[in-house]
């Protein structure tokens, strides 16, 4: 019997572990998803560690549940990421210390907005009732207001004079200057019936007070030369309301005027497209994160825009802007590699991408567009191979670098061109349509020859002047003497055949760029030019130096 | 009436502008560390040739803990500074380690072969060290003291000059009172 008893011990234990595990499971996932929802994923920007698929994220949701399995609280759970990250990391911050103005400071606003408000719809609220309201009591009388506005009568002080009775006198010209400007304004439309209606109020009580103070004192006399001169200086001085709304109005205009030139700028000069996923769209302005000519960085924004929209001359456009004033931009240079690449100039482009990498040597787009004309263009297997390895390090895993090993896995391990500083003539060249011979330099050069420089083959119609060349062909470290072959492939607007007359310039360029021409360069050209294609022996001696 | 209306209107204003200035100036990504001059956080980690070591193998040691990734460009760039650097000190009585992060074990063997790395490198498995250092740009490197105490933290890629002079401060226990910084990649 003992069997039996142990079995239905062991079911209830085993069901009671269901029922536990049942209860417990989804707390301890609520539990984890509330912590990491209120922690900050400091890979993203802006995402709770629960919502953000970066893998940082899911490991801190890894050490979160740990920590709740562990039994500790969520403050001590915080407390750990606060101790590690500092409070940066907490989506709500904390409620104690310089922290707690953040809390407080919403609310404050919020009430001094409310009472201004209110303050602001009760103003309105008396004005209107004072207009509708006719029967509103003037503060003074008839007879006042008709002495108030005697203003060529009134006693003028003299000007050094402070006793109370002149003080009292002064206020009483400008109340008489101010009410006489109120009626003008009113009469000539600048003022509403409201306002009219409140202003004339708060002046007539204003005068009501000065007059029945002035009543009194004693009268005094008043030299009327002085009191003429007097009366020009305060009806200059006295502050009228619409002089002040002038003011008013320019520093208003002023003030929002230099508002908006400050917030310009700081907007433009902080604010840039995100380059990635991985940027921020904050920076440049004094934290130093930005490309440092924004004129170039807009220029390059606009170019990869147009590119991703194949607008490729707006692209062109926008890319030659950036290389203006930043001549050796490895992204405005990848671009352009990948244009004429599309264009089918394998030369250009391989060009433009080993630019790129000689200011930047890990730029992923630039080896990933070498690697490509290597491989479809130049059919150099062994070369595109290297550069996909390279590219193959440097991306992390994920769809783009299981795209390069698929593009490494297709590239034949045997055969292909050679490089193409190898110089030899491909022998699957049709020889109808090329013009080949071998390019020597004069013995008096040699000496000047630049291991570092590239030879450009350069071929131009013979018919037409200027434009750009036929065909170009480019040799990086070229050893003399050298056989070259120029042909179909080389030439720079698809679809332009190479045939016909055509003269043959080379030249050994010391920085590699065939658009400039820099003093020491070395120069020969076919001394029989113009050459027909299909010229075997189009032979070449480089036997002048460039000033 | 105007001037009291206009102070009114540039107490409202200034403070806008001045907190609209103060976070265009901030680099929002930019974790300041909390971690400067205080103890470092224990770890054990295994190195690539399978030993196992922990952080107390150092005690009494000035210790350069720097991770990185090999699909981490400034690692790469700062990859030979640090060989050279570890060259010069590895006689006296410092050490280098390596963690590499979120990586795999072939891309960091094939990395630390590229670059001739012979100071001990392993692995962070499980993301803990790295966010027991609240690491999230790298390369980062830390500095820790013989008593087990960090007393410098670099976020980016650094230089070996810098590395020789930091962990000699570490070596005398001097803390710095700010990070250093250079070109960084964010974790992933």
């Amino acid at each position: 019997m003992v069997f039996p008893k142990l079995f239905v011990l062991y079911a209830l234990l085993v069901l009671f572990r269901s029922s536990l595990f049942a209860a417990t499971a989804p707390d301890i996932e609520e539990r984890t998803r509330e912590i990491a929802s209120e922690l900050r994923c400091v890979v993203c920007q802006n995402l709770s560690v629960a919502d953000s698929p970066s893998e940082m994220a899911q490991q801190m949701r890894a050490i979160v549940r740990e920590q709740v399995e562990a039994g500790r609280t969520t403050e001590q759970i915080n407390d750990f990421f606060v101790s590690k990250y500092g409070e940066w990391v907490l989506l709500k911050p904390k409620t104690s210390g310089f922290s707690a103005l953040l809390w407080i400071l919403p609310y404050v606003v919020l009430v001094i907005g409310v009472i201004a408000a209110l303050l602001f719809v009760r103003r309105i609220a008396a004005r209107k009732k004072l207009a509708k309201d006719s029967t509103v009591p003037s503060p003074i009388s008839d007879r006042t207001r008709s002495e108030l506005l005697r203003q060529n009568n009134i006693e003028i002080p003299d000007i050094e004079d402070t006793t109370p009775r002149a003080e009292l006198l002064r206020e009483r010209s400008r109340l008489s200057t101010e009410w006489t400007e109120l009626d003008f304004d009113y009469q000539s439309g600048k003022l509403s019936e409201s306002d009219y209606q409140a202003l004339k109020y708060e002046v007539e009580a204003k005068a009501a007070g000065v007059m029945q103070q002035l009543a009194a004192m004693p009268a005094k006399t008043v030299v009327p030369a002085m009191a003429k001169a007097a009366r020009a200086k305060s009806a200059k001085d006295a502050p009228s309301p619409s002089r002040f709304r002038g003011w008013q109005m320019v520093t208003g205009g002023v003030f929002l005027l230099l508002f908006g030139l400050a917030l310009g700028v700081m907007l433009t000069k902080s604010i840039r497209p995100r380059q990635g996923e991985s940027d921020t769209m904050t920076g440049d302005f004094m934290t130093g994160t930005a490309p440092a000519n924004s004129e170039a960085s807009a220029a390059l924004t606009e170019g990869k825009q147009a590119f991703s929209r194949q607008e490729f001359p707006k692209a062109i456009e926008a890319f030659k802007k950036v290389l203006a004033t930043d001549p050796n931009n490895p992204e405005a240079h990848s671009y352009m590699g990948f244009i004429l690449m599309q264009a089918g100039h394998g030369d250009g482009a391989l060009m433009a991408f080993e630019k790129a990498l000689s200011r930047a040597p890990n730029l992923p787009m630039a080896l990933w567009g070498k690697g490509m004309v290597l491989y479809q263009d130049k059919k150099d297997f062994a070369g595109a191979r290297e550069i996909f390895e390279k590219l193959l390090k440097l991306v992390p895993p994920g769809e783009e670098r299981n795209e390069v090993a698929k593009v490494l896995a297709e590239i034949p391990t045997t055969g292909g061109a050679p490089k193409p500083n190898a110089g030899a003539t491909p022998a699957t060249m049709p020889s109808g349509q090329t013009i080949s011979g071998k390019i020597t330099v004069d013995p008096k050069l040699k000496d000047r020859i630049d291991p570092q420089a590239a030879l450009f083959i350069i071929a131009r119609p013979a018919a037409g002047a200027g434009g750009p060349p036929l065909a170009v062909k480019k040799i990086d470290h070229p050893t003399f003497p050298l056989n070259y072959s120029l042909g179909q492939e080389n030439v720079m607007m698809q679809n332009t055949p190479f045939t016909g007359k055509i003269n043959i310039i080379v030249r050994l360029d010391k920085d590699g760029n065939p658009t400039t021409r820099g003093a020491g360069d070395l120069a020969g050209e076919y001394k029989k030019n113009p050459a027909n294609v299909g010229v075997m022996n189009a032979d070449i001696v480089i036997n002048q130096v460039m000033q | 009436m105007p001037i009291r209306r206009l102070i009114i209107t540039v107490l409202i204003i200034a403070p806008i502008l001045a907190l609209l200035a103060f976070g265009f100036t901030r680099d929002a990504k930019y974790i300041h560390s909390p971690l400067l001059a205080k103890p470092a956080a224990p770890f054990n980690v295994t190195l690539f040739d399978g030993k196992k070591i922990s952080l107390e193998d150092f005690r009494g040691k000035a210790l350069f803990l720097n991770f990185w990734a090999s699909w981490c460009a400034p690692c790469r760039t700062e990859a030979y500074d640090l060989e050279a650097a570890w060259r010069k000190v590895k006689d006296k009585n410092m050490i280098f380690l390596g963690v590499a992060l979120q990586d795999s074990d072939q891309a960091s063997k094939d990395f630390l072969k590229e670059f001739a790395v012979t100071y001990p490198n392993g692995k962070d498995e499980s993301g803990k060290i790295a966010v027991d250092y609240g690491t999230w740009g790298i390369p980062e490197s830390f500095f820790i003291d013989p008593q087990g105490r960090i007393t410098y933290k670099h976020v980016g890629g650094i230089r070996a000059a810098l590395v020789l002079s930091k962990l000699e401060e570490a070596a005398k226990s001097i803390a710095s009172a700010q990070e250093g910084r250079g070109d960084y990649q964010g974790v992933r």
